[in-house]
């Protein structure tokens, strides 16, 4: 939901998803074309503040969406940094630290920064909506996107079906006792594939109300001065290119 | 309000003759049911739970089909064939009662540009279409919105506005007053109002007696799957028992107003349908009888 806050609230929110999927793009080729981890964190540097003093999206916010991604990207990294080292003597399994494991770890985890910070710029700047419009305009598969945009409509629709159901049971002290909570999770589970049930067919209807005949077809939306973000964002983007390429 | 009333054809748009339909699970849904929409007509469908509304509804735009009895559309047979049910509902429009198993695309704009979409418009038509009905129903700062981010009267309509933009001569719509406030359902009576004034026929159904009265030009009885009546508004006090079997009461200025003919304060002839209307004629203001506010 935090992500949903940002991406409708900064202030890049009007501008063509087509400019900000490119400036993240370029933010991907840069971080991919760094030769060094510095350079690498440079790049991320950049396109985080793009975000956050561009966009305007809160510091704070940033760092808790970022949070989850950066404790697993740090699990990652120092499983990069040491080694399994087996014993032929004795049997035994032990760790080891890997001698350019900190080369690795630097390399890996810069590189892997920039690209979190490009595609936190934009999932933080572009509500899915306009993500699935831009992916339609490229001629992304059609059943794809369909599914993405039923998934995403649905994803509130049913967080709310749990919730509403939560309370109830919470109401009626479905989770006293954790083997209560066992039984009431289940119930829960078991009516929600119900409603999934229902609602498929619910929505199959109304489709054919509106003459529907098979794929869902949309207006694509309309973006003021997209040539000129366009061509600001190939700019930037490839800015921060050729930042990477020369800082070898 | 008198000059839509004076616009209203005799000419039937959609007509049910003794349509029957059961569900698969053995449940009736309708039987032996005709009623008929005028074009240009407010209709409300009035009805206990289960009394066949929806099955009705249904029937409208083709989503159902009669096992018995015939459904017509200014006069003829519907056409149950791909292009007939095409173009039977580009002409009835259906707006459901729970707007979240409507709407299916989180952007408000994608969700109303479906059904032209889904006619085959050209994209600038289609866009034109959208911003219409967005602003018919008063939505159009939310065009940019996401669905989730509406509030329930709102959905309810971006579902009116996804109906409009198919420019539909019949606008069906099941209990729209349903889960709405006082205030949005004002508002939503203004779109109604708005819309009917435009030439739309509509039919909806309702629970809220004392509303149907005051709203519609034709009222509906359902019963068991049936139409037990279907008459002017005006006339409703001489149903009193059709409405009593379906536990309705009368609405409520109907008695009031027979307290104060019997007092002589109120001529027979004067049926105001509101309260508001009813005080308005006690305090000279509207004098002509079976006059609308």
């Amino acid at each position: 939901m935090l992500i949903e806050q940002c991406a409708y609230a900064n202030r890049w929110r009007k501008a063509a998803p087509a400019a900000k999927g490119l400036f993240s793009l370029c933010g991907f080729v840069a971080a991919f074309a760094a030769a060094r981890p510095e350079t690498a964190l440079l790049v991320a540097a950049l396109v985080a503040l793009s975000t956050i003093a561009g966009a305007g999206v809160s510091p704070g916010h940033y760092l808790r969406v970022a949070l989850p991604a950066l404790a697993f990207l740090a699990l990652g990294c120092i499983s990069l940094a040491f080694s399994l080292d087996l014993n032929a003597a004795t049997g035994a399994i032990g760790l080891q630290f890997a001698p350019d494991g900190l080369g690795k770890l630097a390399a890996v985890g810069a590189r892997s920064l920039a690209a979190l910070a490009a595609l936190l710029f934009l999932a933080l700047t572009t509500p899915l909506i306009d993500l699935v419009a831009l992916l339609r305009r490229l001629k992304a598969p059609e059943t794809l996107l369909e599914i993405m945009v039923l998934c995403y409509r649905m994803l509130f629709v049913f967080s709310e079906a749990v919730h509403d159901t939560l309370t109830a049971q919470s109401a009626r002290l479905g989770y006293a006792t954790p083997r209560l909570a066992m039984r009431s999770l289940g119930g829960l589970a078991a009516n929600l594939t119900l409603q999934v049930w229902e609602r498929a067919h619910a929505l199959h209807v109304a489709a054919q109300a509106r003459n529907n005949d098979g794929p869902l077809r949309f207006m694509e939306p309309h973006f003021e001065q997209t040539a000129r973000a366009v061509g600001i964002a190939a700019t930037a983007g490839s800015g921060l290119i050729a930042l990477a390429l020369g800082l070898r | 309000m008198t000059l839509a009333i004076a616009g209203r054809t005799t000419e039937a748009l959609l007509a049910l003759e003794q349509v029957g339909f059961s569900y698969p699970d053995g449940s009736v849904g309708l039987a032996d049911c005709s009623l008929s929409i005028m074009r240009g007509s407010r209709n409300a469908l009035i009805g206990a739970n289960g009394s066949g509304k929806t099955t009705v509804f249904q029937h409208t735009n083709g989503l159902l089909r009669p096992q018995a009895g015939a459904v017509r559309y200014a006069g003829q047979a519907i056409d149950y064939s791909r292009g007939g049910l095409r173009r039977l509902r580009s002409k009835v429009g259906m707006v459901f009662q729970n707007p979240d198993r409507q709407l299916f695309s989180a952007s408000v704009l994608e969700d109303v540009s479906f059904g032209p979409c889904n006619l085959g418009l050209d994209s600038t038509t289609v866009r034109d279409r959208v911003a219409a009905a967005l602003h018919a129903v008063g939505m159009s700062a939310f065009a940019d919105k996401a669905v989730h981010h509406l509030s329930f009267g709102q959905k309810k309509r971006v579902c009116i506005a996804g109906v409009l933009a198919m420019e539909p001569e019949l606008l069906v719509l099941d209990e729209p007053m349903a889960g709405l406030d006082y205030r949005m359902q004002e508002e939503l009576l203004a779109v109604l109002d708005g819309l009917h004034a435009r030439g739309i026929t509509l039919l909806l159904a309702t629970h809220d007696i004392d509303f149907a009265y005051r709203w519609a030009d034709q009222i509906h009885l359902m019963r068991a799957g049936s139409c037990t009546a279907s008459l002017d508004a005006v006339h409703l006090a001489e149903y009193a028992g059709e409405l009593s079997a379906q536990g309705l009461p009368l609405p409520a200025v109907i008695p009031l107003q027979h307290g104060l003919t019997a007092r002589g304060l109120l001529s027979r002839e004067q049926r105001p349908r509101s309260c508001a209307e009813l005080l308005a004629v006690l305090e000279g203001g509207q004098s002509a009888a079976g006059a609308r506010p």
